[in-house]
């Protein structure tokens, strides 16, 4: 047989180095685009800088240190503006709840409507797809401009705006979820009459709502970062006070050490808590499936 | 002669069912109740009711026209007495005695506008007649001692018509005339974005693109597509050039601040996960690193930066890689703790040197949940990148803000709004085709 | 040739390889039976230095590898291959690059990190792989290939290293019998043809009785038999084996999976019971 295959050996030979080479080449051209990108990419954006990266890179310390030195000298008033803080942080937090909720219950609805075997009208699902899409595109911040111009500032333009994010991407995690579900359930229901309300709430949510609300709680951190970074621009809570505790300058720095503080501990416990919940979940779930 | 143990006895296992269907009863009637009270609550603490005072809909009407229409104006400056007809009152769109628009006639000291709606508009000197189709002619002079004057009963006004003592001002669906002491202004109004393509100053204004294209040179000094192309990217209202610069470097600042990320983020994964670590200490650091990083927030990594590196993209790219190295620590250190290691051993048995089997061993297997998860924040950064460009000034968010503080431009925040949605669904393509081919073929 | 005298492996307080004796004067086809968990497994890696050994010498021609470090570890793990149950390639990756890298050992790293392998290297694995059989499949992912594939694979990996030793874990008890017999054709073509020692650990007896010349017995990680084919009575396999007197060859050469199961399960339980 060894000797039969000496040509078809031969072909396989030049096949198997010209595809070598052609790897070895459409790696190297890869690997030289992407080095090329992050070189030349990184002096560009060096030069639109205000300052420059070597420059500015001994003075990376100098607000920190500013901020900490000056709250240290002045950490009797600590408390006082950590309390003074906390309702700012509540809204923040309120506003990436209510987001978080609206959105999620929005998400459902599109979700089941994007899904091929639960869609009550099954030619819509590009439709509801391809709106998700856009829902999902649409940076939060872009609402939130614009609503802050129409309903004046405060929370209310925030939270619609996070939460017309939150419909588009928890809709197409959801939509996932929806398609990995077992659909004999929902046959079992229509079979007995069921509409189709009915059929979703007892044949699909029972299936998926564990995966839902691990999605939902991992989206609900995400929106404490985007509701704290809205009320920089604007839209009120902690990133409010903390814009304005930094517009103060030197003297000022404690009240914005507060905020720091009180942002970095409630980011900090909320992606805690959120993975905590979301590894029993799982686990639990886990489990569950083995009994 | 059998015993029954006290949980297989039928009542007791009555009871635990309707226990266990009034805890779940519990579960689906009080987590709604529980939500309904929390709403109740935001109710209150977001003001919902003062929301309907503060809401300004006149506001959004002024932002919902401008995004379809635009204005032009004629006016005429009551202490020169000069005429001038302009688009948007832009100096850019400023029209000269040779281009005037169709609809209006500029004369000495007078100007006739005629309407689509049939109404016509004079000026003629400090005299305004404005012929309202189905109502009349309204007439409105002012002069520098008496200040404005209306030929209607003032007390008896229709409420299109506003007057004060210094200023008249008529409101109806084809045009807006004011009337002040200083200028006499007519706003007509037009679908469209005005002056897209190129400004009125520019040789190419009012010509098709077919007569651009193939006609005659229409500027002795330069070929049309060139000159016509060089106008268009430096149009001073719309400013294509710089918006194009502007997407690009949003995009720059998540290509920087993702790809750095995962950069750095790789080696460290090695020391935060459990089969690679060197010590558990050296685990314990890496993971609270990341951590650190993730908690500090790209908003906080952005503050803290510009103070050292000014504002510009390289600021928002780093304030990405900071947060993102700690959320693809711990992302690829999860990936590193679920690798088979099997094929380590496989390479390990050659002889290979350590490097070898992390590469040949190691990397074969995590490489397709590292860059689907490298592309899919490659995307998500892009949306970032327009947030953080808005506060640390810089890219297309720079843009964007810039236009919603002016509160008069809304054409252009809503041609940014749809470049920016066009930019992250672009992206959103882009890296689920990178997914998809890089992942299915090695 | 290989002299291994006293070797010991203590896992906390559990012993896998017990004071485990023997010499090889020339290159043989040697096959290592015993039930699983006698420690076979634990020698053929304690060979190969994956895994440390606690005690005892293993000395190849005339040289103890047990305390070797660094360069000469790797050296001495690349003349003694490895080849493995679940036959440990790398399945992303295609059938020839898996077996270039039995010669990671004597590459340069950074050459080999951008996978780039001489010509020469290339052809020979070529060679290698037509030499068993699967040339055809040179340039599919190792994952798209059958198991008997896979193991051809992976011995062709082994042979790449150019070794004076192969070792093979178990290397058919996950391959259906007509690969198996393929499988051990190759290696025994190997020890003929080549002159190299091959080390198996074998599960049937009668792959044992068929291809090797000689064959250690292991129970509870002693050397309990070594001898010719020919020596290896019912009597003897009954005692390695452990079994009562209901023992029957057939028990070790059919349903593989099955008896390994259940035979690991027995073990699991009488660990529990100790």
């Amino acid at each position: 047989m060894a000797d039969l295959s000496a040509a078809p050996l031969d072909a396989t030979r030049a096949h198997y180095l010209a595809l070598t080479r052609q790897r070895r080449l459409y790696g190297g051209i890869m690997l030289l685009v992407f080095v090329l990108l992050m070189a030349s990419g990184f002096g560009i954006a060096n030069d639109r800088n205000a300052g420059g990266f070597l420059p500015g890179l001994p003075h990376i310390f100098d607000f920190p240190a500013g901020v900490i030195s000056e709250a240290w000298t002045k950490r009797a008033n600590l408390p006082d503006h950590l309390r003074n803080a906390l309702p700012a942080l509540v809204e923040t937090i309120n506003i990436a709840a209510v987001a978080t909720l609206f959105g999620a219950f929005f998400a459902i609805l599109l979700s089941m409507f994007a899904t091929r075997g639960l869609a009550p009208w099954p030619r819509l699902i590009p439709v509801f797809r391809r709106i998700m899409d856009l829902m999902r595109a649409v940076p939060e911040i872009v609402i939130a401009l614009v609503l802050i111009f129409v309903l004046g500032g405060g929370p209310v333009p925030a939270a619609i705006a996070i939460a017309f994010h939150t419909v588009g991407a928890l809709g197409k995690l959801f939509s996932e979820v929806n398609e990995n579900a077992d659909q004999k359930p929902l046959e079992g229901l229509a079979s007995v009459g069921a509409i189709w309300p009915q059929r979703m709430l007892l044949g699909l949510v029972p299936q998926v709502a564990p995966n839902w609300f691990s999605y939902a709680l991992l989206r609900f951190e995400i929106n404490i970062r985007a509701s704290a970074i809205l009320g920089f621009v604007g839209a009120g809570g902690i990133g409010y006070e903390l814009k304005n505790a930094i517009s103060w300058g030197q003297g000022k720095f404690d009240e914005a050490a507060a905020v720091f503080i009180l942002l970095f501990l409630t980011i900090v416990f909320f992606d805690q808590l959120s993975s905590y919940v979301r590894n029993r979940l799982t686990y639990g779930s886990d489990k569950g499936a083995g009994k | 002669m059998s015993f029954v143990s006290p949980s297989d006895d039928p009542r007791h296992m009555h009871n635990r069912a309707a226990a266990m269907i009034a805890r779940k009863r519990l579960l689906t009637f009080v987590a709604p109740l529980f939500v309904l009270g929390y709403f109740v609550y935001i109710f209150f603490a977001f003001d919902i009711m003062g929301l309907a005072e503060r809401a300004r809909l006149d506001n959004a009407v002024t932002l919902v026209s401008d995004t379809y229409s635009y204005k032009t104006v004629v006016e005429r400056n009551n202490r020169t007495g000069e005429i001038g007809v302009a688009v948007e009152g832009e100096r850019k769109g400023t029209y000269d005695a040779s281009n005037y628009p169709g609809w209006v006639t500029v004369g000495e000291d007078a100007a006739l506008i005629t309407l689509d709606d049939g109404g016509t508009i004079e000026i003629v000197g400090d005299i305004v007649r404005y012929d309202v189709p189905g109502f009349g002619v309204v007439e409105a002079t002012q002069n520098r001692t008496d200040g404005v004057k209306l030929n209607l009963d003032t007390a008896d006004l229709p409420d299109w018509i506003s007057y004060s003592k210094t200023r008249v001002t008529i409101t109806t669906d084809a045009a807006r005339l004011s009337l002040t002491k200083a200028r006499t202004e007519v706003f007509v109004y037009d679908f469209g974005w005005e002056l897209f393509w190129v400004t009125l100053d520019s040789p190419y204004s009012g010509h098709s693109l077919m007569e651009v294209l193939t006609g005659p040179q229409l500027d002795p000094t330069r070929p049309n597509i060139a000159g016509a192309w060089h106008d268009f990217w430096n149009n001073a209202i719309w400013r294509h050039g710089e918006t194009a610069w502007a997407l690009f470097e949003t995009i720059l600042m998540a290509f920087l601040g993702t790809f750095g990320a995962a950069i750095v983020a790789l080696p460290l994964a090695f020391m935060a996960a459990k089969n690679f670590a060197p010590f558990m200490a050296v685990r314990m650091l890496a993971r609270r690193l990341f951590d650190f990083l993730r908690g500090v927030d790209g908003l906080i990594w952005t503050i803290l930066l510009s103070r050292a590196f000014g504002p510009g993209p390289m600021t928002g790219a780093l304030a990405m890689l900071f947060t993102d190295t700690g959320s693809f620590g711990k992302l690829f250190s999860e990936a590193l703790e679920n690798v088979d290691s099997k094929q380590i051993e496989g390479i390990a048995s050659t002889g290979a040197k350590p490097m070898q089997r992390y590469r040949f061993g190691v990397i074969p297997q995590i490489v397709p949940v590292l860059l689907s998860q490298v592309l899919y924040f490659l995307e998500s950064n892009t949306r970032s990148a327009t947030i953080i460009g808005a506060i640390t000034g810089g890219g297309i968010g720079l843009l964007l803000t810039q236009a919603m503080i002016t509160q008069k431009d809304w054409e252009e925040v809503t041609y940014y709004i749809i470049l920016i949605i066009l930019m992250v669904m672009g992206m959103d393509t882009i890296s689920s085709w990178l997914r998809r081919k890089l992942i299915k073929g090695d | 040739m290989l002299e291994v005298k006293g070797l010991t492996k203590r896992f906390g307080g559990n012993i896998a390889v017990d004071n485990v004796s023997f010499t090889v004067d020339r290159p043989m086809m040697i096959g290592i039976i015993g039930r699983s968990g006698a420690g076979k497994s634990t020698f053929l890696r304690m060979m190969n230095r994956l895994t440390e050994a606690s005690e005892g010498v293993l000395a190849f021609e005339g040289r103890n590898v047990l305390p070797l470090v660094g360069k000469a570890k790797r050296e001495w793990q690349s003349t003694c291959a490895m080849i493995f149950q679940q036959f440990n390639l790398v399945p992303r990756m295609d059938v020839v690059s898996n077996v270039l890298h039995g010669t990671l050992g004597r590459r340069s790293t950074l050459a080999t990190m951008f996978n780039l392998y001489p010509e020469s290297d290339i052809h020979q694995a070529i060679d290698i792989l037509d030499r068993l059989g699967i040339a055809q499949h040179a340039e599919k992912r190792a994952e798209a290939l059958s198991g008997g594939q896979q193991q051809r694979v992976a011995i062709a990996r082994a042979l790449m290293q150019d070794p004076k030793v192969i070792l093979a874990d178990e290397p058919i008890a996950s391959l259906d019998p007509m690969n198996a017999q393929t499988v051990m054709e190759a290696l025994r073509r190997i020890h003929d043809e080549d002159g190299r020692m091959v080390i198996a650990n074998l599960h049937t007896l009668d792959t044992a009785r068929r291809y090797c010349d000689r064959i250690i017995g292991m129970r509870d990680g002693r050397v309990v038999f070594d001898g010719t084919p020919a020596q290896l009575t019912t009597g003897v396999a009954r005692d390695i084996y452990g079994a009562g007197a209901d023992f029957s060859e057939a028990a070790t050469s059919t349903e593989i999976r099955d008896h390994h199961d259940i035979e690991a399960a027995e073990i699991r339980n009488a660990e529990v019971a100790i």
